[in-house]
Parts: structure tokens; sequence; C-alpha cells
């Protein structure tokens, strides 16, 4: 039986800039909002939008993806004909490679879409935190009597040239590609999310593959190759929260926005549209007679004596009696020990920060940095980091770090 | 087999001592009353015994067991869907004459051809009024090398007062052992004997055959009990072991203990104890992080997933989903899951069932010694 649209997911992102988080976790891994991670967000937008069948592409440090994603069971996404599936690169008879670009990962799964025989294909991206219905998506798509069509978000004219832009007439017909261009055609940015008639893409795919001068890239080749082509190619406009979680300071600013959803427009609360995610198994959190909690979000197994201000605390934290947690994100099994401060940073999982340990600061004016202690680092009692550092050692006690 | 399985398969009584809390069962049984935040009685009982390597789990249901089916679902969140053994449920059989059972003997009567295929040595019966964290590889151990054709779990305390307050001729009953060097020789009845006692968990281990074997002869005489009308009368026959259990226990006796079983597990010792060596599982609600906004403030709680808090909270068990409204005031209350306190509502000593409502600006307030308990979907 055939499937109509069936999703690709690009999680073999390397994450660079968000070093000290992913140089052992795929970027779609790193966790977000108390209790997700970055992949949660899109696919529980498929599931929710009716797609049943999700092939995951993966290359970098895929292991704990792998076992996050499982059997797709907490995402109702294990089924019987399509369900999630991790497709890492693989031997074949003529040969293995990796993953050499975003085209060239799907054009080596050919075969596993063809399997389920879709309509459409849509090409998703594992690092934005966004809530979309890829229906609504595809109803234009078919409306529109596309071959290819982008989702695009409206951004401020003045940040334009740091994005792929499309630019469209009245009709939303695609009649331009200018990638990162001086000069903007268009404030019409690519979200990197894209809905393809199957043959199409597939003709596009293998003719790619056939140039030896290609970087098999969608931005780079596919696109220009459409337009050149003359196809139907049109821009879906998307208005929602949408955000790119791609350096240190937006995965820490998009988390801080979760805290305020009024105004951000990232609501995790909405019983409509929910985020599913691999659950913890804790109990409730506790919060201690001396403790202080003020505008945060806390999650299961967290255990609060200190005080917790404007942060968000992920499952099995614990902030020990006298310590301060501001401005924080602080993720799973972390402890932050009597007397510490953490202020305006990201804290990885299961990061141990001693007594009396100083991390980061609220920053003085124009500034923005967002200190950064990786995954499993041990902060020595009485140690010193600065809202600049990135750590990924463990530090002995009383150091300084800047 | 390779050892990570134990011989052993589960039996559950799911409705025993549903008539200590009237309140709590009207439209539940005892295994489904939600419990310290985020579980329900019977996820203690069953984590306990698939953390201990048994993965055949049955469940004898007798009534109101709606709530148990849809919280347990295939038995997934407990690694129980299994294609050899897993969870099965037993709901009555609808025959002619149709009677659901009273005691143990029936209902295990009521599954013999199924324990007939069963491939494990060992069966353990348990209840679920109590919650605890339970090795039942080492309680099955002990059975083992003590020689004894049934071990029996039990806790020295005193007699919980809900459990004194049953009435003659009424069906629940409890147990007390007069244990003679590690080997039980008198089993008492509804005895409220002050002071500490070695107060029987109803946990029982034995062979499956010899299970099989007692309860078609206990049957065909028509008798009901299992304690009071097979191991009582025969104890100088019966090898019957005690295995002293001194971890920590929260038992559901009546709605005081409940109201206060929840509250102590706001001491970090008592929940430490509750939920190691091993985790508890449960149905996953996939509910957001709790929110603390607008000038919220919370002492000496705990608070599950998927609250919105901005009102006061003061030494309160919260379950999943509750919502605290501005100026709210909330003391000393457990509220079960998706409770709703509107905005400047005051409550203390309460205990609120799902779904309830107290509307802006009531009051209410019950005491320590009487908490008020406000039922499923009540709108106050």
């Amino acid at each position: 039986m055939a499937k109509e649209m069936i999703a690709m997911l690009l999680a073999g992102g390397q994450g660079s800039r968000l070093y000290a988080l992913t140089h052992k976790l795929a970027k779609p891994a790193v966790p977000f909002g108390g209790k997700y991670r970055i992949i949660d967000f899109p696919l529980s937008n498929c599931v929710n939008s009716g797609i049943d069948t999700v092939g995951i592409l993966t290359q970098y440090q895929p292991l704990v993806l792998n076992e996050y994603i499982g059997n797709g069971q907490p995402w109702d996404l294990d089924r019987l004909y399509g369900g999630v599936h991790v497709l890492p690169p693989y031997q074949q008879a003529s040969g293995s490679d990796w993953y050499k670009g975003t085209a060239n990962a799907i054009y080596q799964n050919i075969s596993f879409i063809e399997r389920y025989n879709p309509q459409y294909v849509i090409i998703l991206s594992g690092d934005q935190i966004c809530k979309q219905d890829y229906s609504d998506f595809l109803r234009f798509h078919k409306e529109k009597g596309a071959e290819f069509s982008v989702a695009v978000m409206e951004v401020p004219w003045d940040e334009a040239s740091r994005f792929g832009l499309m630019v469209a007439d009245e009709n939303d017909k695609i009649t331009e590609f200018q990638e990162k261009p001086k000069n903007p055609k268009s404030n019409l940015a690519s979200m990197g999310i894209y809905i393809f008639n199957w043959d199409i893409l597939k003709k596009y795919l293998i003719e790619d593959e056939a140039d030896p001068n290609s970087e098999n890239d969608f931005g780079n080749n596919i696109i220009p190759n459409l337009l050149r082509d003359g196809r139907n190619m049109y821009a879906y406009h998307f208005s929602g929260y949408w955000k790119d979680v791609g350096t240190i300071s937006s995965l820490w600013e998009a988390n801080m926005e979760v805290l305020d959803p009024e105004h951000s427009g990232i609501n995790l609360f909405d019983d409509e549209w929910k985020i599913y995610s691999r659950n913890s198994g804790m109990p409730g959190h506790k919060i201690s007679p001396e403790a202080v909690v003020e505008n945060s979000m806390i999650t299961d197994g967290c255990r609060i004596s200190g005080t917790v201000k404007h942060s968000i605390l992920f499952a099995g934290v614990r902030v020990e009696p006298g310590a301060e947690v501001e401005d924080a994100v602080v993720m799973g099994g972390s402890v932050i020990k009597s007397g510490a401060v953490v202020k305006h940073c990201i804290v990885a999982e299961n990061v141990v920060i001693g007594e009396n340990a100083v991390v980061g600061a609220m920053p003085a004016d124009g500034e923005k940095a967002v200190a950064t202690i990786g995954p499993g680092v041990y902060v020595g009692s009485n140690a010193k980091i600065g809202p600049n550092a990135m750590v990924n050692n463990n530090v002995k006690d009383g150091d300084v770090q800047w | 087999m390779v050892n990570t399985n134990t011989s052993a398969l589960g039996i559950i009584f799911p409705n025993s001592y549903d008539s200590l809390v009237p309140e709590l069962v009207s439209e539940r049984l005892m295994a489904s009353i939600p419990f310290a935040g985020r579980y329900r009685m019977v996820d203690f009982l069953l984590s306990s015994m698939v953390n201990s390597g048994i993965d055949n789990i049955s469940i004898i249901v007798r009534k109101n067991y709606h709530s148990l089916m849809d919280h347990l679902g295939s038995g997934r969140e407990w690694d129980l869907t299994r294609k050899n053994g897993g969870l099965s449920i037993f709901p009555p059989y609808s025959e002619k004459n149709v009677k659901v059972y009273s005691g143990r003997v029936e209902a295990v009567a009521s599954i013999l051809d199924f324990l007939e295929t069963q491939k494990e040595k060992y069966v353990i019966l348990s209840d679920t009024h109590t919650a605890v964290n339970f090795d039942f590889r080492k309680m099955l151990d002990e059975h083992i090398s003590s020689g004894a054709d049934v071990s029996v779990a039990y806790k020295k305390e005193e007699i919980p007062e809900g459990f004194k307050k049953i009435e003659v001729g009424r069906s629940d009953l409890y147990y007390t052992l007069s244990i003679d060097n590690g080997r039980v020789n008198r089993i008492f009845i509804n005895a409220p004997e002050p002071g500490p006692q070695n107060f029987s968990m109803n946990i029982y281990i034995m062979d499956r055959k010899f299970l099989m074997e007692q309860v078609k002869g206990a049957y065909a005489r028509g008798y009901v009990y299992f304690e009071r009308d097979i191991l009582a009368p025969r104890l100088e026959k019966l090898h019957v072991h005690a295995y002293e259990f001194t971890g920590y226990t929260a038992r559901i006796s009546d709605m005081k203990s409940y109201f206060d079983e929840n509250m102590k597990l706001l001491d970090d010792e008592n929940l430490d104890g509750l939920f190691s060596p091993s985790p508890v599982y449960t149905k996953i609600r996939d509910d957001n992080p709790t929110r603390y906004i607008n000038g919220a403030t919370a002492k000496n709680v705990m608070v599950a997933d998927g609250c919105v808090i901005e009102g006061d909270i003061e030494n309160c068990v919260l379950f999943r989903g509750v919502k605290v409204g501005k100026g709210a005031k909330v003391k000393n209350c457990v509220l079960m899951q998706d409770t709703v306190i509107e905005d400047g509502a005051e409550v203390e000593y309460l205990i609120t069932d799902k779904n309830v409502t107290i509307t802006a600006g009531k009051s209410m307030k019950g005491a320590d010694t009487h908490p008020v308990y406000v039922a499923k979907y009540q709108v106050v």
C-alpha cells in the first residue's frame, strides 16, 4: 500500500558551533525545554500531522540518538508498516560512502523511500525548534499544483542577508533563490523544510549524483536545478514560532523563551499539539521548605533546596541549600552543590558544580555571552567559570577559567 | 535459560481492602488509586516484580476495573508486553449463577487452567494496598533455602488504625503472625493487639503446583480464604516460612492514612525508601515540565510534571496537570491529577480526586485528623 507522504529527517549535522554540547552527541539529540530533545519537535510534528513513516538520516555521533529513538514508541511511531527508521550510511555492492551532503543522504536512501511508494516526500531538519502542521503544508502544495514547495518565514529585512531567500510572485510561485545575498530581493527565508513530488525528487537526486561538480546539497544544487528547469515551485508561508538552535546563545535563548510562552509563542503546554519525548520515569520534583523558586520550569525528579529563578531544570537536577541558579538551563541529572552560583549559562547533563563554585554571570550591558559546561564535567569547589567559557574538561578546585 | 529471569509468576489481587477506602474506590479499585504524585498503587508492585526478573504477571480483578485496564493497557510501560508471559488480566467470568470471588481461593480457582499451562516453578501472590520497593528475588532465594512450603512476608509494625476498624463479617481480613525461629506457628485473624506486631504483608511465595493442589482441595470444600482456610488450621503440617521485610512501606488503610502516606513522601528519606533501589514505572502522560509563574511560591512540596502554579503552595503533594491560580493558597493538600484551584481560592487539608475544580475565591478547610475529600469531577 502506498503512503501519501513520508518524512526524511536530516539528523547528521555535527553542530560544531554547539561544540561543548555536541562533541559526543548529534545535534538533534541535544536536550531542550526541560524534558525534550530537539528531535522531539519534528517527530511530534510528523505524528501530529498524520505522517507515520519517518526516515532519520544520521552519521555523526549517532549512539545516543539511536538509543533515544529506539523503536519510536514514545512518538507513537512503532508501526507495522512504516514507523520510524534510523538510516545511517551503509555498504552497498557498488561500495560505501559517508553522506556527502543533504541531497546525497536522501539519494543513498532512495530504496528506503521506494518501499513506501509515496506521492510526496517531506524533507525535515533535525535542528529546529518549531511546532508546525505539515498536513497544512501538504494541502498548500497540492492546491498550488506544485512539484516542490519550501516553507518560508518572513524575517526582518536587515537580517535577510543571513538566510537563503526565496523570491516569489503574488501567487507564492518562486522565481528566484538567493543564498545569503548581499542585496536581498526578498525577506522570505527558507526554513529548510521541503515537500517534493517523489518522482521529481528522485529524478533530480539521480541527476545531481551524476554531476561530479555538485556538492550534493539541497540549497546549493537541487533547488537551483529545479529553478533552471522552470519547475512549479512555491513558497509556503509559516508564521508560528521557529528557531534554529545552531549556536549556544540561540539555544539558550530558545530555552528562555519557553519560560514566557505568552510572548515568545513557543508553547509546550498545548494539549492540541503535544510534543512527545522519552520519559525519565522519575517521581515528581520536590521543593524543600527553605527553597525559593520563581518563574521557572521544573521537571520530574528534581530536588530543590536552594534558589532557582527564571531557569529551566531538566529531570533529576539537584540544587543544594544556599546554591543560586538564575537565567540558567540545567540539563538532566546535574547537581549544583551548596553555595554554588550558576547564572546565565547552559549546564549540560550529569555535571557537578562544586561547593561555592561560580559559573557564568549576569551579563553587563550589551554582552550576550552564555557560559557552557559540557556533559559529565566536574567543576571543583570554589572554581570560577567566566561568562565566555566553554568547558569540556573537569575543573580543579579553585581554578579559574574565562 | 540465562539467569536474568526469575522462575516465578506473579498473581495480583487488585480489589483487596477496597472496603477500607469506599470514597476512593467508588469508581476504581485499590490497585488504581493514585498515589505519590504520578503513580497508581499497582505500579509499585508491578515494578518491583519486573525489576526482580518476573515477567509473567496475572491480575485477577473482581469489580470496578475499568480504570485499572485503562492504566495498564498492554503493560508496555512496565515492559510486560512479552510473547511469553507478560501481563494477563482476568476479569470475572460471566456464567450462570455468576458470583464474583471474595477470597483468594476462589480467585485462584478461576485461573487454574491458566496456571496449569505455565512454565514457572514458583508463584508469588500479592495485594496492592501497600506501596513498596520489594526485592522478590531475595525473598524467593530465602524461600528456596528454607525448604518451606509457603513463605509469607511480614513487617514488624503496629496495626494501622484503618484495619482495626474492620468489622467481623466484612470480607477483608488482616493477619498477624506468631513466629518461632523463622517458622510461622500461628496466624491471628483480625486481632487488634496494641504495639508492634508481625504484620503480614499478604505477599506469599510457593510452588505453583503446590498452590494449585491446595486451591483445588479447598475450593471443593467450599473454602474461601487462603490464609484462614488453608494455612491457619494446618501450620503444624505445612512449613510456612516468615520473611521479614524491613524496607519502607506506604500502606493505605483508610482516608487518613492515604493522606498521611502521601505527605510522608515530602521527607526525602521516605521518598528515597520508596523509590530506591529500583525505579518505579507508570503510565506515561507526556506532560510538559511544571511551570512556576506570576509570583508563585512553593514550600515543602512534591509536584509532578504538567502543573502550572501561579499561587502559593505549601506542604502539598500535587499530581500531574494540577493548576493553581493567581493568589490561590493551597496548604497541606493532596491534589490528584488535573485538579484546578482557581484564582484566590484558599484550601487546606483537602484531598481532591481527579479533575476537581475549586472555583475562584472559595475557601475550604479540613483538619489534619480529618482531611476533606472531594470526589472526581466535582466543581466546588
